[in-house]
């Protein structure tokens, strides 16, 4: 077989170090020049209890999900593989540990549970990391070792890698990971005839590998983030660690806070002073945040809030993903509280998406609502970011030196935004409050006064528009099934879309990282081409479909997924197919 | 006071007369004008409730935020800006119930904020609930068989959590809380000025007159360095009860930890970045 895709996954217990496995082989690949998704999945929220897998999939070209099914299953601990052996592909793999005696004949060994469509290839993995380091360490090793030579990749790249990662570690630990990787490739080469390709096209570049999380962090801080408050929650905590570890290399600061409301407080406190500040959180976060994001809705003050989905409502399900906050994102204030709600669909999107996310908030001094997910947020991909470094763009409105004389903090302007000084600059002074104020900043309840003052924080939102990007159509354009999607849901649909071209059924595409608002004009006239439309998401609501429905009348093909995995690009082929067959119908 | 105050502000004030916030605000004004200090250095942040309005009433820059979310706010905005001269004016429920938490991390992180808590043992904007500071058999419309919950002793926490500077004055003594006030702002770090404040409509147990009777100046050989005595005169209420300074212990300050007073404020430090770092190898950190 030749290949120019593979997935794999390593399946196992505390100690079978599946997780390194997965990042030592990402991390090869990704030096090779492919490109590579990966994925981890714990039972539990602590690592190293119970069950563990990482998958990864490589491809000679760009990777939009992680696709539906895997080739190889290596089965680390036995019992906790057997499930995994359902999303094993037609004509694909499993590697099994023979190290024990019986262990292949017994009831619960992966073995029996082995259907003839599979291939199994047994390796004894304990045995040779025994050889190699004395103790069990290195089992992982032996596995990327054997499935190097199983794909014909370079070995070379594998072992530059290792020295890489394990150089700290010191020489023997090199030496002793090189050895255990050696004799799992040279084990399966004397056993196995060589029967797979992967093709490697030449010229390839090493690419980065970065996790959406990650890419968050790192946009942030390129872009003048000096000021990180936060409370750790799962999935969002990486963020915050990133923002501890490199912000003071810039002078900045990240405060791990009492607790949410203590972070937003002190991002507004940030903001409100002059200086770019974020926090990042998850669904129980966000909803303590809420009274403290209206306030920044209504004193004008800019604030940056990245939520990481995770599933459910409450506690919920922390390892698992969900895209069930997009209404509270978008609703979650008491009264008429608009607020930017952006969701980036990939790790390109998470850095560049961020940057864009700050200069909204601090031109149009409003909070922006980054809408992440546990997927997005853990999963480590292959980017193509072009740094954008040397951002501190002020894209502030300031006074003019008359109206400075003068000051009114919340001055009625054509497009609802006010020029804003920074509190403790000589010339001017200003109180601000979360009642209803005039143009001054006093408190004032006055019918007129509030009516004005509303208009004027929805007015932002329309001259917002002009600065936004353009929505994305994807795919044959004179189609006429369309798919909306947001956030980590894209890549699927995307993938499902290639899917049903290959069966013929063309579709397209509308995507934006604005959720609200919207290039509206942009998605009307989508919609207006559509004979079909279909939305797929993570939720069982369909909170995006609602929008949607509400905002542009239309009547789509809602596909609800409330998911704890990410979603099947099969499944979307599959509605894109139905769709295709009530039209010729 | 001779010399106009430039931190009077003309303007209505939606206190009911007679209402012992007004004094504190009075004292707030001369302490920050005896500290020579001009209206834009200073930025004056506030909860919500009756005490909370004063950001409204002064010269200065305010932010008037939300109920019980005063100390958060005002130190993110000391952290980007540390040449702002940063206090905190609000309530006893707002400072102690609804903002407990923050009260007690805002002490330990220890940043350079004034917190004046007009003490007035009732919530007064909400019209008479009992707040963390009435006192026990205290009848309002939400504890009509009296207040069963012992009082909050927000003096003894602050001692025990080490504030730098832990005072009590009340509100008819102008001159004495101005003195107060002043002390706190100059002394680094985290500073509590309670202030007893009658409420004259719904507080009526707790008067100007039952406050006369009852407070007395701290005087030597009381020394507020001395934690344990400390501790012990926080918890005189009553009879008799103390005001002044009851303790007072240099500490090291959150801006100590961070960087030299002479750095540029944070908010006027620019972004410098060399590349995007490749995460690949930290992965395994
Ligand atoms: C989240 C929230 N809960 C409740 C309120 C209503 N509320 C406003 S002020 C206040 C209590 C004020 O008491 P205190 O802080 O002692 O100040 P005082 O009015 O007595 O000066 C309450 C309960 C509110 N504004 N926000």
């Amino acid at each position: 077989m030749r290949y120019s895709e593979i997935t794999i996954r390593f399946c196992g217990i505390a100690g079978d170090g599946v997780v390194s496995s997965g990042k030592i082989f990402a991390g090869a690949c990704a030096k090779i020049g492919l490109h590579v998704m990966v994925n981890d999945i714990y039972s539990a929220e602590i690592r190293g209890l119970g069950k563990s897998s990482s998958t990864i999939r490589f491809s000679t070209s760009k990777l939009n999900s992680m696709g539906d099914g895997i080739d190889l299953l290596v089965g680390m601990a036995a019992k906790e593989s057997i499930v995994d052996l359902h999303d094993i592909k037609q004509e694909g793999s499993v590697m099994y540990d023979t190290s024990t005696p019986g262990s292949v004949v017994e009831e619960d060994s992966l073995v029996a549970h082995i259907t003839p469509e599979i291939h199994g290839y047994g390796i004894p993995i304990k045995q040779l990391a025994n050889e190699a380091s004395g103790t069990n360490q290195g089992k992982n090793l032996v596995a990327i070792g054997a499935i190097c030579y199983f794909y014909s990749l370079p070995p070379d790249m594998f072992i530059e890698q290792i020295k890489a990662i394990f150089a700290r570690k010191g020489e023997r630990i090199v030496e002793t990971n090189i050895t255990a990787f050696r004799l799992g490739y040279d084990y399966f080469k004397e056993h196995y005839p060589l029967n797979n390709q992967f093709e490697i096209s030449k010229g390839l570049k090493p690419k980065t590998l970065i996790s959406g999380n990650e890419a968050i962090a790192q946009g942030a801080i390129d872009c003048g983030l000096k000021f990180f408050a936060g409370y750790p929650i799962t999935p969002a905590t990486k963020i915050m660690e990133i923002a501890a570890k490199e912000l003071p290399k810039l002078e900045g600061w990240t405060l791990q806070m009492e607790d949410e409301i203590a972070a937003i407080s002190a991002v507004l406190g940030a903001w409100f002073a002059g200086k770019r500040a974020m926090t990042a959180t998850a669904g129980p976060g966000l909803s303590l945040m809420s009274e403290m994001i209206n306030m920044s809705v209504m004193a004008e003050i800019p604030a940056i809030i990245v939520n990481v989905q995770r599933g459910g409502p409450s506690t919920g399900l922390p390892t698992k993903v969900e895209q069930g906050d997009l209404n509270i994102a978008l609703y979650g204030g008491s009264g008429d509280s608009p607020r930017v709600v952006m969701a980036p669909c990939d790790s390109e999107e998470c850095y560049n998406g961020i940057q864009l996310a700050f200069d909204i908030a601090e031109k149009y001094q409003t909070p922006v609502i980054f809408l992440s997910d546990l997927f997005l947020g853990q999963r480590i991909e292959t980017v193509a970011i072009e740094p954008n470094i040397d951002r501190e763009r002020c894209t502030r409105k300031r006074p003019t030196p008359e109206q400075l004389k003068n000051y009114l903090r919340y001055q009625i302007t054509d497009d609802g935004v006010s020029p804003l000084i920074v509190p403790g600059e000589s010339g001017a002074i200003y109180s601000i409050t979360g009642l209803e104020h005039s143009v001054t900043g006093n408190p004032n309840y006055e019918s007129d006064v509030h009516s004005m003052m509303t208009a004027k924080r929805f007015r932002k939102f329309e001259s917002m528009v002009a600065d936004l990007p353009q929505a994305d159509i994807i795919g044959d354009e004179k189609a006429v099934i369309g798919l909306a999607g947001w956030g980590s849901t894209i890549g699927s649909i995307l993938e499902g879309m290639e899917i049903a071209r290959k069966r013929g059924v063309t579709s397209k595409l509308i995507k934006s990282i604005m959720i609200h608002p919207q290039r509206e004009d942009l998605f009307q006239e989508f919609f207006a081409s559509c004979k079909k439309i279909i939305v797929p998401e993570m939720n069982y609501q369909g909170q995006y479909a609602d929008l949607l429905k509400s905002r542009y009348g239309i009547r789509p093909i809602e596909v609800h997924i409330p998911s704890v995995n990410p979603v099947s690009p099969l499944k979307i082929a599959q509605k894109i197919m139905e769709a295709n067959d009530e039209l010729s119908q | 006071m001779t010399e106009k105050n430039h931190f009077h502000s003309s303007g209505e004030r939606a206190w009911c007369p007679g209402c012992g916030d007004f004094g504190i605000l009075s004292s707030v004004e001369n302490a920050l004008m005896n500290l020579g200090k001009r209206p834009h250095e200073v930025l004056i942040v506030s909860g919500i409730g009756q005490a909370a309005k004063l950001p409204h009433y002064i010269n200065t820059n305010g932010f008037d935020g939300l109920h019980g979310r005063a100390l958060p706010a005002a130190f993110g905005a000391k952290a980007a800006n540390h040449r702002l001269q940063v206090l905190v004016t609000s309530g006893d429920g707002d400072i102690y119930g609804e903002g407990g938490n923050h009260f007690i991390h805002a002490i330990r992180r220890n940043i350079d904020i004034t917190l004046i808590v007009h003490n007035n043992q009732i919530y007064g904007l909400t019209k008479g609930q009992a707040s963390p500071t009435s006192d026990l058999g205290m009848v309002t419309k939400t504890q009509p068989n009296g207040v069963s919950t012992i009082p909050f002793n927000s003096l003894a926490i602050a001692i025990t959590l080490d504030a730098v500077f832990v005072a009590r004055s009340f509100s008819r003594e102008m001159e004495f809380t101005t003195q107060l006030i002043e002390e706190g702002v100059r002394t680094p770090g985290f500073s509590l000025i309670e202030i007893l404040q009658p409420c004259v409509s719904f507080n009526t147990v707790n008067t100007y007159k039952w406050y006369s009777e009852r407070v007395y100046k701290l005087d030597s050989p009381y020394d507020p360095a001395d934690k344990l005595q400390a501790y012990k005169k926080s918890g005189e209420w009553g009879e008799k009860i103390p005001i002044g300074v009851l303790y007072k212990k240099p500490r090291r300050t959150f801006l100590d930890n961070q960087f030299k007073p002479k750095d540029l404020p944070l908010f006027q430090r620019k972004t410098v970045m060399k590349e995007i770092i490749s995460l690949t190898n930290e992965l395994f950190e």
